[in-house]
């Protein structure tokens, strides 16, 4: 088995290499790829979508399709990380250890035991405590919302700059993970949840998709975004231009999510404990 | 103005590659992070000083506006990369790394 195995790989290999010498030149103008769709994109992406951005147009526009299924995909590994590695435990833990703030000392607190009041003082830990870094932690602090606010940026500044949707999802999703990295993944969970986090992925993707359908209820092609013009105000143009924005805001959204639940799912091998 | 940039980056230049050396050179992995940390720091502080006054020769609002993003860049650098090398050796104390000595050879614990 192994060897027919190898041949079919061989065999794909030998025939790739065969091929490989009659692909046009790198950077070659005259390639067939640069000779019929780029100089369109090129040349009208300022009339028919008011983005400067050709990449942008093109990833959101013209191939519009792509992307959507390029999300789907995203939101499809996650979903998959998930269910490889999410480990689901009885509610009823047996023992939980609990360390008291000021002094350091940790409570084994036995099944039924009364549990200490949500607080300050109280920190619920599991078996592998490492004390925090004071240094480590402010840092964070004054990071995260310098990073999430330059995300923020990225996503909607696709249309001049590099960027867009998937960069700007994931120095997002980024931060939120710096933030669980030096923090743990139990005071993560209070600001973005696991449901949350599934919710946004899936949210993300919804918006992608919906907003073709619009286009098709509006009475145009799917993702034909110069037919929400109506909804969004103005002409086609800038409506392509809206819609583009709009379906970036959905990549974003679902790259975000994403990276944050495999970063939950990894880190603390499924079992949503207090993590790395 | 041109002139100045250059000396900035050429002197930037300078602490970057005493940095490399440095990570090379260096006995352990505590004296080598010394190095990483401080010299690269120092590093892309003074070249990006360079790129910010090269960028705001015209004086434009455009041109004032890219070396302010560039100075942002340098303060967040220089909050980050320190804290980085020192989460880095936090991490080798706690794991039990011993510091290099005189009398221990490299490899050797």
């Amino acid at each position: 088995m192994k060897t027919i195995a190898l041949l079919t790989v061989l065999a794909i290999g030998a025939f790739l290499l065969y091929g490989t010498p009659e692909f046009p030149a790198w950077g070659d103008p005259q390639a067939p790829a640069a000779l019929h769709v780029s100089p369109y994109y090129i040349e009208h992406t300022i009339e028919d979508t008011a983005v400067p951005n050709v990449v942008t147009s093109v990833l959101a526009d013209y191939r519009g399709y792509d992307t959507m299924f390029e999300t789907s995909v995203i939101f499809a590994a996650g979903l998959a990380c998930l269910m490889l590695l999410r480990r689901y435990q009885p509610k009823t833990q047996e023992t939980r250890l609990y360390r008291h703030v000021p002094t350091g000392i940790t409570l084994r607190i036995a099944q039924g035991g009364k549990i200490p009041e949500a607080s300050d003082e109280f920190e619920r830990i599991d078996s592998q405590w490492v004390p925090y870094d004071l240094i480590v932690k402010l840092t964070a602090r004054l990071i995260v919302p310098f990073a999430q606010l330059f995300a923020l940026y990225v996503i909607a500044h696709g249309h001049h700059s590099p960027g867009g949707g998937f960069q700007g999802g994931v120095i997002y999703g980024a931060a939120l993970i710096l933030y669980a990295v030096s923090f743990d993944l139990r005071s993560t969970f209070r600001r973005l949840s696991e449901r949350t986090a599934i919710l946004l992925s899936a949210a993300g993707v919804l918006i992608y998709a919906s907003t073709g359908f619009l286009c098709m209820l509006m009475g145009g092609n799917f993702l034909d975004y110069g037919y929400l013009a109506p909804l969004l105000g103005g002409d086609p143009v800038m409506a392509r231009s809206h819609g583009i924005f709009i379906v970036e805001i959905g990549v974003g959204m679902a790259v975000m999510a994403v990276m944050v639940s495999l970063y939950y799912n990894l880190a603390s091998a499924g079992r949503h404990d207090e993590g790395l | 103005m041109n002139i100045l940039a250059t000396v900035l980056l050429i002197c930037g230049l300078f602490f970057f590659f005493g940095g490399a050396v440095g990570i090379l050179r260096f006995p352990d992995f505590y004296s080598r992070l010394h190095p990483a940390g401080k010299l690269d720091t120092m590093g892309q502080l003074s070249s990006m000083i360079a790129m910010a006054l090269y960028a705001a020769q015209d004086l434009s609002l455009n041109a004032i506006l890219t070396a302010l993003k560039i100075m942002l860049i340098v303060a967040f650098v220089f909050i980050t990369s320190p804290t980085a090398t020192h989460a880095i050796v936090d991490a080798g104390v706690r794991a039990g790394l011993l510091p290099w000595s005189r009398g221990i050879r490299r490899g050797e614990e």
